[in-house]
């Protein structure tokens, strides 16, 4: 266990001043997600526009500082991407959580992945896992557009 | 016995968790357990084991012998008029909804209001929640104070012509505030009102009088006791326990079954249908030893220095802030860093084998009304000294560090 792994400064920042921590106006997707064993909860918006286009995308919630720098670094890399796009970099950063070593998505800057894979010092705290994750989970929900509501322990 | 060397009865206390020392502060969600009770268990199903109150051969006599000699403890620790009054259950949780299911079925109609308090632990609201459903039945919730009391004028405000049941627990999980359970009572009955306490916090950590309390149930975990998991207490006066229906039917808990009808068992086999926790059962007469054995006026002295010297510590580390400050208090402190999620405590906590909670606390309504999504909690039991509170500054220092707070 190593807890310079898992509170990078990066991550540290990210949760101290979390981007797009706000809610999008004339958002067309959006879902919430909690986590019921902490108390945490996210809500998502999106914007996509007539090209299928991440416009805007933004957050409202509470959470410690993984869930913060997730949904926060999340949002930054999601911003601007096509839904395909964006669905691709949700399962390759949910595939690196769960067991790959590292990000595979060519689509992703070096830079981007360099943020990403500061997240994976969770997978040594396997309760933590899930602070990383339900920002993404809520996204995937959001643009399918299912009004699920996500929970970390269905 | 000794309190200053009781940690040595808990074996887990030899162990190294994670290469550290292990400072549990995390009772109030379960207790560590005593040598005596882990060996009886070991021993029953060594040398002993049977099922119970079925087979007539040896072991299965005394087997049965065991478990009702555990019923007959349990009865005197709690100074219950009859051994009867004693339903073994698989947590307090059964517990709470076998009362909220069968008065449910028999003494509640539409329109009836429970009354509850904001200090519940979700296993308290849940099951009476049910009955929202069901019965059409209204909960109500009396106020914590700003000290995270539940004064009795609070409770009186709130009981209306139509409140046929108080639930209330006796000691919070997250303030610690103690509960005035007799006050309570003789107001309820004066209004033929029927009182149920959760009492798992109260039960490990209070002098246990069921008749001076006064109330109907009180509800007890075993394994926050020093005992097993899987096993709970009701207590219930008789009056009512004979009066309610059973709560589930199945093997051990009848009297006659024919194809056209079925009688039911007399107490407390009513109430006990399947194969019990028998091991648990018998190694939790261990635990009421052990407990009896160092004495529950030393074990509330011992945890109230240990409150007041953590509160104390606590209070003069600037960023920390406590919850609740309640007059008459359990040994419970919760808490939040102002900038610090309580997970992320939790998580840097552990990593010096600091053992706390962080979250809920499954009291959701009570952290909604402090405008909190959780917070951090170190509980005590018999084993902790001051010096695990010192460990757990040390370790919050070392938290404000990594989050840069001064």
């Amino acid at each position: 266990m190593n807890l310079k792994e898992l509170y990078q400064e990066i991550i540290l920042e990210h949760g101290k001043n979390p981007r797009n921590l706000r809610k999008t106006e004339n958002f067309n997707k959006d879902a919430k997600g909690n986590n019921p064993l902490c108390g945490d909860n996210v809500h998502v918006y999106l914007k996509l526009n007539n090209q299928r286009k991440v416009e805007d995308i933004s957050f409202e919630g509470s959470g410690c500082a993984i869930s913060m720098a997730s949904a926060s670094i999340m949002t930054d890399l999601i911003k601007g991407k096509s839904d395909n796009e964006a669905k691709e970099i949700i399962d390759d950063f949910l595939g690196m959580i769960k067991e790959n070593p590292e990000l595979k998505s060519s689509i992703l800057e070096e830079d981007d992945k360099t943020k990403l894979m500061c997240l994976s010092g969770v997978k040594q705290y396997p309760m933590r896992v899930k602070c990383a994750t339900l920002s993404w989970h809520t996204l995937i929900s959001a643009m399918e557009d299912d009004g699920k509501q996500v929970s970390t322990e269905d | 016995m000794n309190i200053d060397n009781i940690k040595k009865e808990f074996p887990i206390f030899d162990e190294k968790i994670q290469n550290n020392d292990l400072v549990y502060l995390d009772s109030a969600n379960s207790s560590q357990k005593p040598k005596v009770v882990i060996d009886r268990i070991n021993e029953f199903y060594t040398k002993e084991f049977s099922n119970v109150g079925r087979s007539i051969h040896y072991l299965a006599v005394a087997a049965t012998n065991l478990y009702e000699n555990t019923r007959s403890s349990v009865q005197k620790y709690i100074n219950a008029k009859d051994k009867n009054e004693i339903v073994f259950t698989k947590g307090a949780t059964e517990a709470l909804n076998l009362v909220a299911n069968t008065l449910g079925q028999k003494y509640l109609n539409e329109g009836d209001e429970i009354l509850l308090t904001e200090l519940e632990h979700h296993s308290n609201y849940v099951p009476w929640h049910y009955l929202r459903k069901s019965k059409n039945i209204k909960i109500n919730f009396a106020e914590i104070n700003e000290d995270g009391e539940i004064p009795i004028e609070n409770i009186e405000k709130k009981i209306t012509p139509k409140t046929k049941v108080i639930a209330i627990n006796h000691l919070s999980n997250v303030t610690g505030a103690i509960l005035p359970i007799k006050e309570i009572t003789e107001l309820a009955h004066a209004k033929d009102i029927i009182v149920v306490v959760d009492g798992c916090q109260g039960a490990p950590h209070l002098k246990l009088d069921v008749q001076d309390l006064g109330c109907d149930f009180y509800a007890i975990s075993c394994h926050k006791m020093y005992g097993p998991t899987g096993l709970g207490i009701l207590y219930g006066k008789k009056k009512w326990l004979e009066e309610l229906p059973p709560y589930q039917g199945g093997g051990g808990m009848i009297k006659e079954v024919k194809k056209d009808r079925i009688t039911y068992g007399d107490l407390p086999n009513k109430y006990e249908a399947g194969t019990m926790a028998t091991a648990q059962v018998i190694a939790f007469d261990k635990s009421i030893k052990f407990l009896e054995s160092i004495g529950i006026d030393n074990i509330i002295k011992h945890e109230k220095e240990l409150i007041e010297y953590g509160q104390e510590i606590l209070k003069k580390n600037n960023s920390v802030k406590l919850i609740g400050n309640p007059k008459n208090k359990g040994g419970v402190i919760s808490f939040t860093i102002e900038g610090v999620h309580p997970h992320d405590i939790a998580t840097i906590l552990d990593e010096d084998g600091v053992a706390i909670r962080a979250g809920h606390h499954c009291c959701q309504i009570l952290h909604d009304k402090l405008e909190i999504p959780a917070s951090a909690r170190a509980s005590v039991g018999v084993y902790n000294t001051k010096s695990d509170f010192d460990q757990l500054n040390e370790s919050i220092n070392k938290c404000k560090k990594i989050f840069d707070l001064k």
